[in-house]
């Protein structure tokens, strides 16, 4: 179960970060083929007009994917920022306590959040919603990654609830403090 | 509900919230719902798919990670070992000498970073042992490092810019010109003071070291110039209409990566680490990006904002007095939270009322840079007292101290961009267009 969760995370981050490097290639292309259209007119030759269509829409989907896909990955990384100022002076008891209420009510609003994405995508669908580009993609599409990526953020959320209420130490919490001390060795160590 | 009420409630639940340690993003989230429930009959969950949907799906937002990855990857460069080689053969000469590393040095890393926290320990890890074996005083070391950690944000690309141009849909490539301006004003400024102050006070800094032959000098320069270009080239295209943000920004990732490939600092596997901290940060500010455009919508069915912004119109407050004010706010603010999550939280309520007061929106992102950057350097809880503190071991309260005569410069540079606005927003206006 816990290999099977690690790899969810992982796999749904790398396509997160696949998304980014997607719109950096496409954006590439585009500038190559604006380019190669300068070099012909310079030359006097016809203008090939290489251009990704719709590059605006997709990449904006590609980053709106990048983004929620990456989520969970973010949050068990110590990524996402909070202020850790209480929980780093309470009693361990207290800050126990205190992280299963964040987290349950973090639960609580993420559920929320992927229940009205899930919405949102039912009714893309009734309706056959389509990007209004050269190219049209039904909207359920990139919504129905958001939803998918808010539900997998849910299910990182009760796994670190978990980790909580057995007395382990979150990951996300492990990460933080990882980081708090790497900080610290490494500028002692100049 | 009447909002002398619900403004009160509101409040306590994100303070509530905040010291608990709930993510800035769901912090955001849980006020909005709150104030959606309380004031409206709307439907909260509708409005909240469809507003973090549209104001996700936005095709300058991509810029971010662009911009962020090009960071990452001039960080794991050479750029960090060279600057101090490259900067300090520069400066010898001048009064102060190497201190003014601490000033260009932070300029050229805020240029790449997105972070002032980053910035800083950079810079310092490299400087501040430097400074203290060649004999100057580490109260002006420490002290200059920790102001000028804070203004390369003006220097773009931003990344606060950018957030702070989503979430009030201003241009991003006009707040990336309004910042140069007032970027370069505050190195001047914190290098004339550190000339000044070393010519004044000659027993606190080493004797000046002999100048460098010529070859020694351009070597150094050599050093820096690929890295300089770069950034030179990227803002260069935007200013000329030739590229996008977004385009510039991914010109910026390929050239960055040609960079560290070259020195053979880069490998495959090394490309996928910068890319997967790339999309950590990205992920983490969209995070907020989107609890913030959600609580944006549901403050506005509060009114809360618009009765702000009739009330500052009503007591016909001075543009300066506001300003001020306001100032006040947010760096009480920059004691609990980073600088994005600030810009995000206020403008949803902030800007209205600044612009009922008849102030230009993009020249209220880079005083709103400033503020917060201010605040990063006010204890007891400033983010870069932190980092300085873990790097040089004296209490934030002695390198607030140090940093104090920086803070005053900060403060003096808000008031001049104030008096003359077109420091920041001349080089917008002449920008040319495709």
């Amino acid at each position: 179960m816990r290999l099977f969760l690690d790899r969810l995370y992982a796999g749904a981050f790398a396509l997160g970060a696949g998304c980014l490097g997607l719109i950096a290639l496409l954006v590439l292309a585009q500038i190559a083929g604006r380019l190669i259209d300068r070099v012909l007119i310079w030359a006097g030759l016809p203008v090939l007009g290489l251009a990704i269509p719709s590059i605006a829409e997709i990449g904006a989907f590609l980053f709106v994917s990048a983004v929620f896909l990456a989520m969970a990955g973010t949050l068990r990384t110590g990524g996402h920022v909070r202020v850790t100022l209480a929980a780093q002076r309470l009693p361990e008891g207290a800050a126990r306590g205190l992280g299963v209420a964040v987290i349950a009510v973090a639960l609580a609003l993420g559920l929320w959040a992927t229940w009205n994405a899930i919405g949102m995508v039912r009714d893309s669908l009734r309706f056959g919603d389509v990007s209004y580009g050269m190219i049209p993609i039904p909207l359920a599409v990139p919504q129905g990654v958001m939803a998918a990526g808010l539900a997998l953020f849910c299910v990182a959320l009760v796994d670190e609830g978990w980790a909580v209420l057995r007395g382990r130490t979150p990951a996300y919490r492990a990460a933080e403090a990882a980081s708090e001390v790497a900080g610290d060795a490494g500028e002692r160590g100049d | 509900m009447e909002i002398a009420t619900l403004a009160p409630i509101l409040l306590a639940v994100l303070f509530a919230c905040l010291v608990a340690g709930l993510w800035v993003g769901f912090a955001l989230l849980a006020v909005g719902l709150v104030a959606m429930t309380l004031a409206t009959s709307a439907p909260a969950g509708m409005v909240f798919a469809t507003k973090v949907w549209g104001s996700m799906t936005v095709w300058d937002l991509t810029a971010l990670p662009m911009f962020i990855w090009m960071g990452e990857i001039l960080f794991r460069s050479r750029l960090a070992s060279d600057m101090f080689a490259g900067l300090s053969p520069l400066t010898r000469r001048l009064p102060g000498g190497l201190l003014h590393v601490n000033v260009m040095g932070c300029a050229l890393f805020a240029a790449v970073s997105g972070s002032s926290a980053a910035t800083t320990a950079t810079v310092g890890r490299m400087t501040v042992p430097e400074l203290t074996r060649r004999g100057y005083d580490p109260r002006i070391a420490i002290g200059s490092l920790a102001g000028s950690g804070t203004f390369g944000f003006l220097i773009p690309p931003s990344i606060i810019l950018i957030v702070y141009g989503a979430a009030t849909e201003q241009s991003i490539a006009r707040l990336f010109l309004a910042g140069i301006g007032p970027g370069l004003m505050l190195a001047i400024m914190f290098s004339g003071y550190i000339a000044i102050w070393a010519l004044r006070h000659p027993d606190r800094v080493p004797a000046p070291e002999p100048p460098l032959p010529m070859a020694e000098r351009m070597r150094a320069v050599g050093l820096l110039a690929p890295t300089v270009g770069l950034i030179v080239a990227v803002i260069g295209s935007i200013y000329l209409g030739i590229a996008s943000p977004t385009e510039a920004a991914v010109i910026g990732v390929l050239g960055a990566g040609l960079l560290a490939a070259r020195g053979g600092g880069l490998s495959w596997q090394g490309l996928a680490q910068t890319l997967s901290a790339a999309t950590v940060t990205t992920c983490m500010i969209a995070f907020i990006l989107a609890g913030a455009s959600f609580l944006t919508v549901a403050m506005g069915y509060t009114g809360i904002p618009r009765a702000l912004a009739s009330g500052i119109a009503a007591m016909d407050l001075p543009a300066p007095a506001l300003l001020a004010a306001l100032m006040v706010l947010f760096i009480v603010l920059g004691m609990v939270l980073d600088g994005i999550s600030i810009v995000v939280l206020t403008v949803s309520i902030i800007l209205p009322m600044v612009e009922a007061a008849g102030i230009d929106p993009i020249w209220f992102g880079i005083y709103l840079v400033l503020v917060v950057e201010m605040s990063q350097i006010t204890p007891p809880v400033g983010f870069n007292l932190f980092v300085l503190q873990r790097l040089t071991g004296r209490s934030i309260f002695r390198i607030a101290g140090f940093a104090a005569p920086f803070f005053a410069l900060l403060v003096a540079a808000t008031a001049i961009l104030t008096l003359f606005p077109e420091i920041a927003l001349w080089l917008p206006t002449t920008m040319l267009n495709r």
